[in-house]
């Protein structure tokens, strides 16, 4: 579905992305981890649009993407859930939905209330909250809400940066069951992710970054017992608080 | 003589809350102080005369041109000044849109300044100018049409801000323009329509304010102080905040005006402005960091 070959992406002078290949086969979830900074953000940010690629190519279903605009990328069916939600937290959960089916069709109007009645299915307490603020949800919410305004763009291919940053352990649980209910609904997902407990209960293959190069790639059940993980994204230690067990969800 | 300066000042406020919703809203999108906003207004005043005055169209057709016009020159100075410079710093923006300010303002000196022999020129009253009395008190139609006028554009705004699809995707951009690009909202269209609503507005204020005032290129900047005025007393990046700021700058003046002295009239909101923002910095509604929200 997904094919990136040497990739390279600049700020100004700095190379942040250094000749990255990889593959999102259809229907799979492939996780891309690293440390900090290792540019994991910055890859998904290029294949969302917001960053030019100064080389390489990006294929998606054998089409080439070439000086795209963010628009077009979701048009193509490729629509990020940002980290940090980016909910708007002035307006209603409705709205938010409402506004991620931006670029289709007035004439789907009823689809697109399908869609969103999908969305309050898989996510109850947003049907509760639907009238109320977003800025009034809590953390795990405003994550369920930035999924569900993806998902009102019909995606083919999901770019899910870190969704289980700052969460509770229960709420990581309901996202990990969120990601898999993606999955057999036929999405196609390349996952961020620091949590190696996360990224191992849900990916079917890895890739590690570190400094804006791919180390190496793993299977993804094997991540959790992986050495070259904690020796190179985690530095040695867990001191950041991550998690090396998957998540207690029949994982 | 309180209720009649009440009644003026509201008026006067009604339009200054006007100017001040053009700079909010083109402030909450871009995070920009639009420096020509006085001179867009102006520049609404001119067309408005052009089609009254001088080509004889009813007053409220010429309203409804001058807002069509208003709204496309409002286009053109997202093309001409803030596209080419989205991603300059905030200085350089700062010079461009008062560089545009003067160019408008030769624009119409060239075209309108010299029209009745000086820069200003005169725009009929749109209805019988006699004052009615309402009450104890004598009104102006005209301040009961600008009353109506803003009352009827403020509506008109926020039934656009929150019920239509296009007003939804303004507001969505304003509160991060990051999520609305991942959205798949076309966020530079946006802007356009942003700029174009805020020199829409204005100009619908100058045709208001007109009949009550004299014309000339450079009535935009007195107007754009009161504006920006409004919306810092009110609170930069607040909506409610630019309506309240303008009535109460209007209000001010007015009674600064009847009460102290005339000389005061300009003057007397500004003072009430330094004694709020030092008791209260970010305004009344006080807005902060509206755009890192």
């Amino acid at each position: 579905m997904l094919q990136i070959e040497h990739l390279s992406v600049w700020y100004d002078v700095t190379e942040v992305i250094r000749d990255v290949s990889l593959e999102v086969p259809s229907n799979s979830i492939v996780a891309l981890m690293g440390g900090n900074g290792a540019g994991k953000s910055t890859i998904l940010n290029t294949l969302s649009g917001l960053l030019q690629p100064r080389h390489g190519t990006i294929t998606i279903d054998d089409i080439p993407m070439a000086n795209f605009h963010p628009q077009d990328m979701v048009k193509a069916g490729v629509v990020q859930v940002p980290q940090g939600r980016f909910v708007w937290p002035g307006m209603s959960v409705q709205d938010n939905l409402l506004l991620g089916a931006s670029i289709r069709s007035r004439k789907e109007k009823h689809a697109i209330r399908k869609d969103m009645d999908d969305v309050f299915q898989m996510f109850p307490i947003l049907h509760e909250r639907r009238k109320g603020l977003a800025a009034n949800l809590s953390g795990g919410e405003q994550q369920m809400l930035a999924i569900g305004r993806a998902l009102m763009a019909r995606p083919r291919l999901l770019l899910m940066d870190e969704p289980s940053h700052g969460l509770s352990p229960l709420m990581v649980e309901k996202m990990v069951v969120a990601i898999r209910q993606l999955h057999e609904r036929g999405l196609t997902i390349l996952l961020v992710e620091q949590n190696v407990g996360v990224a191992a209960a849900v990916s079917e293959h890895a890739y590690i970054l570190a400094n804006g190069e791919i180390e190496f790639s793993a299977v993804g059940s094997t991540l959790a017992d992986n050495p070259d993980i904690l020796r190179s994204y985690l530095g040695g230690s867990r001191d950041d608080g991550s998690s090396m067990e998957p998540p207690s969800t029949g994982a | 003589m309180l209720a009649y300066l009440l009644m003026s000042g509201i008026a006067t406020g009604a339009l200054y809350a006007m100017m001040a919703i053009g700079l909010v809203l083109v402030y909450r999108s871009t995070g920009h102080i639009n420096f020509s906003h006085g001179e867009l207004f102006m520049f609404g005043g001119f067309i408005a005369y052009t089609f009254f005055v001088i080509l004889g169209v009813p007053y409220f057709l010429s309203l409804i041109l001058a807002v069509i016009g208003g709204f496309v020159l409002g286009i053109l100075s997202d093309r001409a000044v803030y596209r080419p410079l989205i991603k300059a710093p905030p200085l350089t923006m700062v010079l461009a849109t008062v560089g545009f300010s003067f160019f408008l303002k030769g624009i119409a000196r060239y075209f309108w300044g010299s029209m009745e022999g000086g820069d200003y020129v005169a725009f009929p009253a749109a209805m019988d100018p006699s004052p009615i009395p309402i009450g104890s008190i004598m009104v102006f139609p005209q301040q009961l049409l600008i009353l109506a006028g803003a009352i009827v554009f403020v509506v008109g705004f926020t039934i656009f801000f929150r019920m239509t699809r296009a007003g939804k995707m303004m507001q969505a951009t304003s509160e991060n323009p990051t999520a609305a690009y991942l959205s798949g909202i076309r966020v530079e269209r946006v802007y356009t329509l942003t700029w174009g609503a805020g020199s829409a507005i204005a100009a619908a204020a100058a045709v208001l304010m007109a009949p009550m005032t004299l014309l000339s290129p450079d009535v935009g900047f007195q107007l754009l102080l009161k504006a920006f005025a409004a919306t810092v007393l009110g609170g930069l990046g607040s909506m409610p905040g630019a309506i309240v700021g303008g009535l109460l700058v209007g209000i001010l003046e007015s009674l600064g005006g009847g009460y102290v002295h005339s000389g005061v009239q300009d003057v007397s909101a500004f003072i009430v402005i330094i004694i709020v923002l030092i008791l209260r910095p970010a305004g009344i509604f006080g807005v902060r960091n509206i755009r890192d929200t």
